[in-house]
């Protein structure tokens, strides 16, 4: 008896419905941000990225559990833990309390963006990859959309997660000890976490297109990061050597922003109108490191600034990704 | 019908004119396009796709506006590059699922398509693979593969056994061929191989340096002019080729062995009789007779190294001088 396969595996024409040729960076976003959710290591670091979010809330419940002994110790005398506890309560500045996570999140949502965004054009260059895309109904423009958008959803949500699991916990908990004294501090934080993940979307975009693999292209990224932190780490410096002396810091001031973190920081400042000198909620006042912080910059300016980095890397992506090699 | 229809397209890179009015009809079917490397054939593709924005020209393909509606015909045509191409990262499965998805299909009937044609390209086996696994020959399967799952009207394949070895290439013309016979899919094949062009296609085009040198079916352009017959004999009989002489035929060559080409006036069945005739009279045995063609190559060499106009077997418009009705 002739062998015969059980299915038909002869050619049959497809006459399946086709979606109109438009919008098509949305299956390219789609598979982008599905990959990324699928990778464990991304919320692993989503999870590291709101750590200091994690050790506040640790710190406030037991600030709230012992506050009575906690104003005991520093030499008052509360019976009631609620007033012992609102009393305490009323040093944290709230809004700090999201820029000093965001600040110390930095790495994290930089190591994201190296995880899921700066192979993303790069690998597409090394495997040709381009011209399966192009030689369907998508556009250039299409594929940068779809490629930024499949690096901001994943970066935003990594951002979103633990500040609004943070926000939540503290709405919950807190209400009555002054978290909600800043009415708009909800319609803060979306844009919050909006910065740095527009931010890391067009810079790992452009710098992705500049490569033919991803492997050179985090480098390359990782190398522009760690430079301009340190130009950044080094500004804080002499800020606080010339603060010392009692010179004017003005231009170091603005000088300080100009790193990748610097500038989602900057913006942040402005945002939350928070300039980052209460690290620890309920330091005693010789921990008061206000005079050392880097006060909040000038917000046009960073705003400018910030634009002028994203629409920068988003053009040169658009530049580098071209369907065929032009020789002129 | 024509699939596409091109007119004084030109291209060019920078100062270099790549394709320079080129003008031409891509009829229903199996076309090839050929010529040698830097003809212009990848360009002349690319530039139906839209990749390169033409310096001259209009046209259409499959109905639609080669210039302005690029989206329309991508939608409808497959393209199988001549470079390696992949999404990295992806199985087979996956890789070309989410080609569909790109060309508009909704995702469970591209998942559902992807394991289709993954089968018909002889890939079911290895779909669940890594592509950045696979050898070269499973490549350009998968490169098949994802031009084919949306179900194109129109397939573009540039150079598709490059870099395949004997059996490879063999199962891959094979692929070709039943891809585009009785399949309701037109083909643009294009390579500078002239014996996979001749596998497949039934017409051709022939370009160089940019430029159309030939165009029409390939049995038409392996005629030569004057219909000149190739009578094989059981053995050499100089007889026999003075008695054609004598009757007022032409010896031209001898293409093989015991193999006479002459040339008589008139249809090939009046020199069939006459070779018969001579053959009785002289007693020599005819073994073989047919109407002699030129190989493919040698159609191909005389396209390219011609200065003339470009070499065309296509009937002559009609010219319609009545009304509908033949008045």
């Amino acid at each position: 008896m002739a062998a015969s396969p059980i299915a038909d595996l002869s050619y049959r024409n497809y006459d399946g419905p086709l979606d109109p040729p438009l919008y098509r960076w949305w299956a390219i976003a789609r598979v982008a941000i599905r990959d990324a959710f699928r990778k464990k290591s991304f919320w692993v670091l989503t999870v590291l990225g709101g750590a200091w979010y994690l050790i506040l809330m640790i710190i406030f419940y037991f600030v709230q559990s012992f506050a009575t002994t906690m104003m005991a110790n520093r030499g008052r005398q509360i019976l009631d833990p609620t007033e012992a506890a609102a009393t305490m309560f009323k040093q944290v500045k709230w809004d700090e309390q999201f820029l000093q996570a965001f600040s110390m999140g930095q790495l994290m949502f930089f190591i994201i963006a190296l995880l899921i965004g700066v192979g993303t054009v790069a690998n597409d260059n090394r495997a040709n990859a381009l011209l399966v895309y192009l030689s369907k109904p998508c556009t250039k423009m299409d594929y940068i959309v779809g490629k930024w958008v499949g690096i901001f959803v994943p970066m935003a949500v990594a951002v979103a997660v633990p500040t609004l699991f943070f926000y939540s916990y503290c709405f919950m908990s807190y209400r009555e000890y002054g978290f909600l004294d800043d009415p708009w501090l909800i319609l803060k934080l979306p844009i919050l976490i909006l910065i740095p993940a527009a931010f890391h979307a067009s810079v790992a975009l452009g710098i992705s297109s500049m490569f033919r693999q991803g492997r050179t292209a985090g480098a390359a990224y990782a190398g522009f990061y760690f430079f301009t932190l340190f130009f950044t780490k080094a500004m804080g410096t002499v800020h606080i050597i010339l603060q010392q002396n009692g010179s004017s810091t003005k231009l170091i001031d603005n000088l300080f922003y100009f790193s990748v973190d610097g500038v989602q920081i900057g913006l942040a400042k402005v945002l939350l109108h928070s300039n980052g000198g209460q690290i620890f909620p309920f330091s005693g006042p010789g921990m008061n490191l206000e005079k050392f912080v880097v006060p909040e910059p000038n917000g046009l300016l960073m705003a400018f600034g910030y634009l002028v980095i994203c629409g920068a890397f988003v053009l040169i992506a658009s530049t580098r990704i071209r369907a065929v090699e032009v020789v002129s | 019908m024509s699939v596409a229809s091109i007119r004084n397209l030109t291209v060019k890179y920078g100062n270099f004119t790549a394709v320079s009015e080129f003008s031409v009809d891509v009829d229903e079917g199996c076309t090839g396009l050929l010529g040698p490397n830097g003809a212009g054939k990848t360009t002349f593709l690319k530039t139906l796709l839209g990749f390169i924005q033409p310096a001259s020209g209009s046209g259409h393909v499959l109905g639609y506006d080669f210039i302005a509606q690029g989206r329309e015909i991508r939608q409808r045509i497959g393209l199988m590059p001549e470079q390696d191409c992949h999404i990295p990262g992806m199985t087979a499965v996956q890789f070309v699922g989410y080609a569909g998805e790109l060309a508009g299909m909704p995702a469970d009937q591209a998942v559902r398509r992807a394991h289709e044609v993954l089968e018909y390209c002889g890939l079911g086996e290895a779909r669940y693979r890594n592509v950045e696994t696979y050898s070269t020959g499973m490549k350009q399967r998968i490169k098949l593969a994802q031009a084919l799952v949306h179900g194109p009207k129109l397939l573009l394949l540039d150079e598709p056994t490059n870099g395949l070895d004997p059996a490879g290439r063999e199962e891959m013309l094979e692929l070709v061929q039943s891809v585009s016979h009785g399949k309701g899919i037109n083909v643009i094949i294009c390579s500078h191989l002239l014996p996979d062009i001749e596998r497949t296609a039934d017409r051709v085009i022939v370009m160089t340096r940019g430029t159309l040198r030939a165009q029409g079916l390939i049995k038409d352009l392996k005629k030569i002019a004057g219909h000149p017959v190739d009578v094989e004999l059981r053995e050499d009989s100089d007889a026999w080729l003075d008695a054609v002489r004598g009757k007022g035929a032409t010896f031209l060559e001898r293409p093989a062995r015991s193999t006479y080409r002459i040339q008589v006036d008139g249809l090939p069945e009046d020199a069939a009789r006459l070779c018969m005739q001579c053959a009785q009279q002289t007693g020599a045995q005819i073994r073989g007779f047919h109407v002699a063609q030129r190989t493919l190559e040698d159609a191909f060499l005389e396209a390219v190294q011609s200065t003339g106009p470009a070499i065309s077997t296509a009937p002559p418009p009609i010219v319609q001088t009545g009304d509908a009705n033949g008045r």
